[in-house]
């Protein structure tokens, strides 16, 4: 029995630069899998040159490729953002002043999170081997993967640093209140005197019964 | 055994004409390829032909045409390209990333000694540079931001993220969706 789940076991291996990733699986028998199919992912390891191998289930490289494939899809249109965290096991984030961290959470309860700190080159890597693995037509396990999507319209306003977007609604509040500041300052116009209440009594001129009323200031009528 | 295809693998759904400001950045990716590659556009004809869309760009003209649908281009044409022309396009961008793919980890990466970084960015930007001066209308200030050395920095370090996060057939689905982002 042993030697038969050994020979089933299959073996696909994806290469870049900084890392290798391997992913140790069988088909799925009772669907009719076979061949070079692998339907059940029995484990999968990840190699970095000068870091600590990751290794994990099914659970695990699913988690990942949820977290890090979406980071990617956003890096390209310049939203860097975290991904992961919560119930995931998976966290990726971009870390100042460049590169990324990568967060895996073990399942074991007393085991430490460990951290990767990655430049874009070997999260690129990282990218395509997981883009590799999902693109493998022997690799027939259904990834619940959602497909890439254009940004939402906030998201893309978000890519601007809060700074330069405030800087013209700020400009225009301040210019709006320097302008009525200095409006506050400025005196207020004199009432013009009307023409007729400077004239001499006795003038030629025709006059309406009632006495002519300066600017601003309500006729009188009807006074006793 | 269909039903255990990988959702991944499912053919994209049929997207909305590509806006002006994606197909800015469509043929700024591609230029940027031309800048990395001495023979970019021998190049771009080439992965045309052998990816089977002679149907779409009959020779390199009708190609250059599909191009100068770019704004920001000497001699711009009016109107939108329509899906299956952009998606083309498209694809021979990430195929073109993923020849280059080895030039761009070498741009990104932070285990290259500092100074051949430079010299590598430098050679790029130099090269993007001329393209630009050579193709793009000098007046508009998008031209004038690339060019820029300080003020384009982010822009050409951008362009060249986009193209090894979308590189290979894996990266054509995220650069299609990132070129589809909205216009705000």
């Amino acid at each position: 029995m042993i030697l038969w789940f050994s020979r089933m076991k299959h073996t696909l291996r994806y290469n870049q630069v900084s890392c290798r990733l391997q992913v140790e699986g069988l088909p799925d028998v009772s669907i009719g899998q076979g061949g070079e199919a692998l339907g059940i992912i029995t484990g999968w390891s990840l190699r970095w040159s000068g870091r600590p191998e990751l290794e994990g289930r099914r659970d695990h490289l699913l988690a990942l490729m949820a977290v890090v494939l979406p980071y990617a899809r956003h890096l390209i249109s310049g939203v860097a953002r975290p991904f992961g965290g919560g119930e995931l096991p998976v966290r990726i984030a971009p870390r100042e002043p460049a590169g990324h961290r990568l967060e895996l959470r073990s399942s074991q309860p007393e085991t430490a999170p460990l951290t990767l700190e990655l430049d874009d080159a070997e999260l690129a890597d990282l990218v395509r081997v997981l883009d590799q693995l999902r693109l493998d037509p022997r690799l027939q396990l259904k990834l619940d993967l959602p497909a890439p999507q254009p940004l939402h319209p906030r998201e893309v306003l978000e890519r601007v640093p809060m700074r330069r977007r405030l800087v013209a609604p700020l400009g225009g509040a301040l210019a709006l209140a320097l302008a009525a500041g200095v409006g506050l300052l400025l005196p207020e116009p004199r009432p013009r005197q009307s023409p007729a209440a400077d004239e001499p009594a006795g003038s030629a001129l025709p006059t309406d019964s009632a006495a002519p009323t300066a600017p601003g200031q309500p006729a009188q009528q009807g006074e006793p | 055994m269909p039903d255990a295809a990988p959702a991944a693998a499912a053919p994209p759904v049929a997207a909305p004409p590509l806006s002006r400001r994606g197909l800015e950045r469509l043929d700024l990716l591609l230029l940027s390829a031309e800048a990395l590659d001495l023979n970019g556009g021998e190049a771009m004809v080439w992965m045309s032909e052998q990816m089977g869309f002679t149907g779409l760009f009959a020779n390199r003209v009708e190609l250059w045409k599909r191009r100068c649908h770019n704004p920001l281009r000497r001699a711009t044409r009016r109107g939108e390209l329509n899906p299956a022309e952009t998606d083309a396009l498209i694809r021979i961008l990430c195929a073109l990333a993923d020849r280059l793919y080895p030039l761009l980890r070498a741009l990104l990466s932070g285990a290259e000694p500092e100074a051949v970084r430079q010299q590598r960015w430098q050679l790029f930007e130099g090269r993007l540079s001329e393209l630009v001066r050579e193709r793009m209308n000098p007046r508009r200030v998008g031209v004038q931001t690339l060019l820029d050395p300080q003020r384009g920095a982010r822009q050409r370090q951008q362009l060249i993220l986009a193209l090894a996060y979308g590189a290979g057939t894996g990266g054509y689905e995220r650069l299609r969706a990132s070129l589809h982002d909205p216009v705000v």
